[in-house]
């Protein structure tokens, strides 16, 4: 269970690192005015600031009992949690697998994964809406709008 | 009446059976183009564009054109169907659009969306029919000033009028400009914000940041509940597009407002995407019904579309009478006329009388087209609706994955799509608002180029900003919507001292 106050706090805090990130980061690019007009890092250094400070704002919003936030404690329940967690888990572990198996054999195992494992599907349809993923990728992207999708190192291994 | 002449003779270049084949062809691929949320218009006109150098130039907009007018129309039809914008500039069309189709209307959402977008866009059209010589030469008197001035027009709008906690939307804001600005900086050259990662020197792309926010966060918002395949039918009640349409007059006032600002946000590089957010913030200001928008207003779909269609045909204007896009598409389509060897400008409507003309004839027959061929297709993409939600999700994360990565084939994209999914979460959770933050993406730089540029001509005075009459009231009326909500904020607290606001949280629910 993740309450509604972590979750603002949570949020505050990544995009007032962000606001600190930017700000360090355009001071390298010079602030100010020079001989060659603005400089820079002057427009990102001013935004940065507006980060950190709306940040911090938020963060105290986000931490006072405000009558808005206690209308809802709770941002996420367990079940809610878990269902997200399903979704997230497998798409993040497609995509860590995209550079080794390439697009086509990590989108096909993907599907395949998704559906055949919670038993949403059968197997045999699972597999065939796997290939037909693949497939239909292929043509529409390779040989339709000439996107070269990554094949990946064990394609790359094998020659192809 | 010169014009009109003009016109005519158009009207026997662009309707020929080759032209209109073309027309059919191009707004097929565009509703493809438009469908696929990684795809735009941008780059559908661009994989197309090798195709048009053997063609007469004509021939070649033609095609092009008619691609940019279905990748319009088919970005709508996936915000209205799926919640899923195909295009940036269909997001707001999602608001409305959505929540209308879930409740069991998505025949009249449709036919709205559509009815609205072809008024938008014949509006455009008579504009740069009969205005396009006469708003070249205002918009030749633009300098960076101006230009600036429009943009922070435009984001202080958000602030003052996107209904969100005002110092969420400017953290979002904020966010979109920095994220704007990694890469090379374009007055400069020098490498910005890469957090030394070097492959962030090519910076970051919007369709990227759409993907994630949009894609992958809704999905992991959706997914929170209990989610039954949303039957929704998949056929078009064809009389209901019919009446659907026929209540559109009763919003003349909502449809001309909307096209009014659409064009102005065309001719002004505003663009498209700009144009549909304010049209929708103003509608819901103004609308008598403005508290019911986001649960499937007629008028929640109508500003939107009508906009984004007037500025994405208006856009052409600048391109063709002086050279300068209104949008990415027209700077495409721009690079495609002078590969064709024309030379956009003030010149072309001198010398190149056939193809402007034929052009913009084109652009009457081809948006008829558009819609015939919209509505025709729907039961296709509707179609889908019945798939169950398990297998669409992980179809829509493949979708994602190719489309972050085919943007310039690089899997940091991917991984970076990846993470704006978790903050699209986090931010729609917390109902911190997602269009001021794209917005800022898509035209964070340009943006800043303009105050950078203006610096330079004032030599650093601010002065510059309130130089001559156009450029001071849009300042002025940037900074009043600016301050608008902590105006109206003093003036609450004056009435009544400390209440307890619940207000904010009935506000957070309509936006985003």
């Amino acid at each position: 269970m993740i309450s509604r106050r972590a979750l603002e706090l949570a949020t505050a805090v990544l995009t007032g690192s962000f606001g600190v990130a930017v700000v360090v980061q355009s001071l390298d690019n010079g602030i100010g005015w020079s001989s060659a007009g603005v400089d820079s890092g002057t427009f990102p250094f001013l935004t940065g600031i507006i980060i950190v400070l709306g940040s911090l704002y938020n963060l105290v919003r986000g931490v006072l009992p405000v009558a808005s936030l206690a209308n809802v404690p709770i941002a996420i329940t367990p079940i809610e949690l878990r269902r997200i967690a399903g979704l997230f888990v497998p798409a993040a572990i497609f995509v860590a697998a995209i550079p080794l198996a390439g697009i086509y054999l990590a989108s096909a195992g993907y599907i395949f994964a998704v559906l055949a494992i919670p038993r949403h599907q059968s197997v045999p349809r699972a597999l065939a809406m796997a290939l037909a993923t693949a497939i239909g990728l292929y043509v529409v992207f390779e040989r339709m709008f000439q996107v070269s999708l990554p094949h990946g190192a064990l394609a790359a291994a094998l020659g192809l | 009446m010169d014009n009109l002449g003009e016109l005519l003779h158009g009207f026997t270049i662009a309707v020929t059976v080759p032209h209109l084949a073309l027309m059919v062809i191009g707004v097929l691929l565009g509703i493809l183009v438009g469908v696929l949320p990684g795809l735009g218009a941008p780059n559908g006109v661009s994989l197309l564009l090798p195709l048009t150098f053997g063609m007469q130039p004509v021939s070649a907009i033609i095609l092009l054109s008619s691609m940019y007018w279905g990748a319009l129309f088919g970005g709508s039809v996936t915000s209205i169907l799926f919640n899923i914008p195909g295009e940036p500039s269909s997001v707001a069309t999602t608001f409305d659009g959505y929540p209308m189709a879930r409740d069991g209307r998505p025949t009249t959402a449709l036919a709205t969306a559509f009815g609205s977008a072809a008024f938008g866009a014949l509006i455009g059209v008579i504009l740069i029919t009969f205005l396009a010589s006469w708003v070249a030469q205002v918009a030749l008197a633009f300098g960076p000033a101006e230009y600036f001035a429009v943009y922070f027009l435009a984001f202080a709008s958000f602030v003052g009028m996107g209904g969100a906690a005002p110092i969420k939307t400017v953290v979002a804001l904020a966010i979109g400009f920095a994220i704007a600005a990694i890469g090379i900086d374009t007055v400069s050259g020098s490498v910005r914000l890469t957090m030394g990662v070097d492959e962030l020197v090519k910076g970051v792309n919007f369709v990227v940041a759409v993907m994630g926010l949009f894609g992958i966060g809704e999905l992991l918002v959706a997914v929170e509940e209990e989610f039954h395949a949303r039957a929704v039918s998949s056929k078009i009640d064809w009389r209901e597009v019919f009446r659907a349409v026929g209540r559109l007059p009763r919003h003349g006032v909502a449809l001309l407002r909307s096209a009014a600002i659409g064009c102005w946000m065309g001719i002004t590089p505003g663009g498209p995407t700009a144009a549909s957010f304010m049209s929708y913030g103003i509608a819901r200001r103004f609308s008598r019904r403005g508290r019911y928008f986001g649960t499937g207003e007629v008028e929640g779909i109508i500003s939107p579309e009508t906009a984004d269609h007037a500025a994405g045909t208006s856009a052409l204007l600048p391109m063709l009478a002086l050279g300068i896009p209104g949008s990415a598409t027209a700077a495409v389509m721009m690079g495609g006329l002078m590969i064709w060897g024309l030379n956009p400008g003030p010149m072309l409507f001198v010398d190149q009388k056939d193809f402007v003309w034929g052009l913009i004839a084109s652009m009457y027959v081809g948006n008829i087209v558009a819609v015939v061929l919209v509505l025709l297709t729907v039961p296709v993409f509707a179609a889908l609706m019945r798939i169950p939600f398990v297998v669409i999700a992980p179809l829509i994360v493949i979708i994602c994955v190719v489309g972050a990565y085919s943007v310039s084939n690089s899997y940091l994209d991917v991984v970076m799509m990846l993470g704006f999914g978790v903050v699209g979460y986090l931010f729609k959770k917390l109902f911190y608002p997602l269009a001021p933050l794209v917005l800022a993406i898509v035209i964070g730089d340009k943006a800043e180029d303009a105050f950078r540029q203006s610096m330079l001509m004032s030599k650093g005075s601010l002065a510059i900003f309130f130089a001559n009459k156009l450029v001071t009231c849009l300042i002025v009326a940037g900074i009043v919507l600016l301050l608008l909500p902590l105006v109206l904020q003093l003036a609450h607290l004056f009435r009544k001292p400390a209440p307890p606001t619940n207000e904010t949280t009935a506000q957070e629910k309509v936006i985003i």
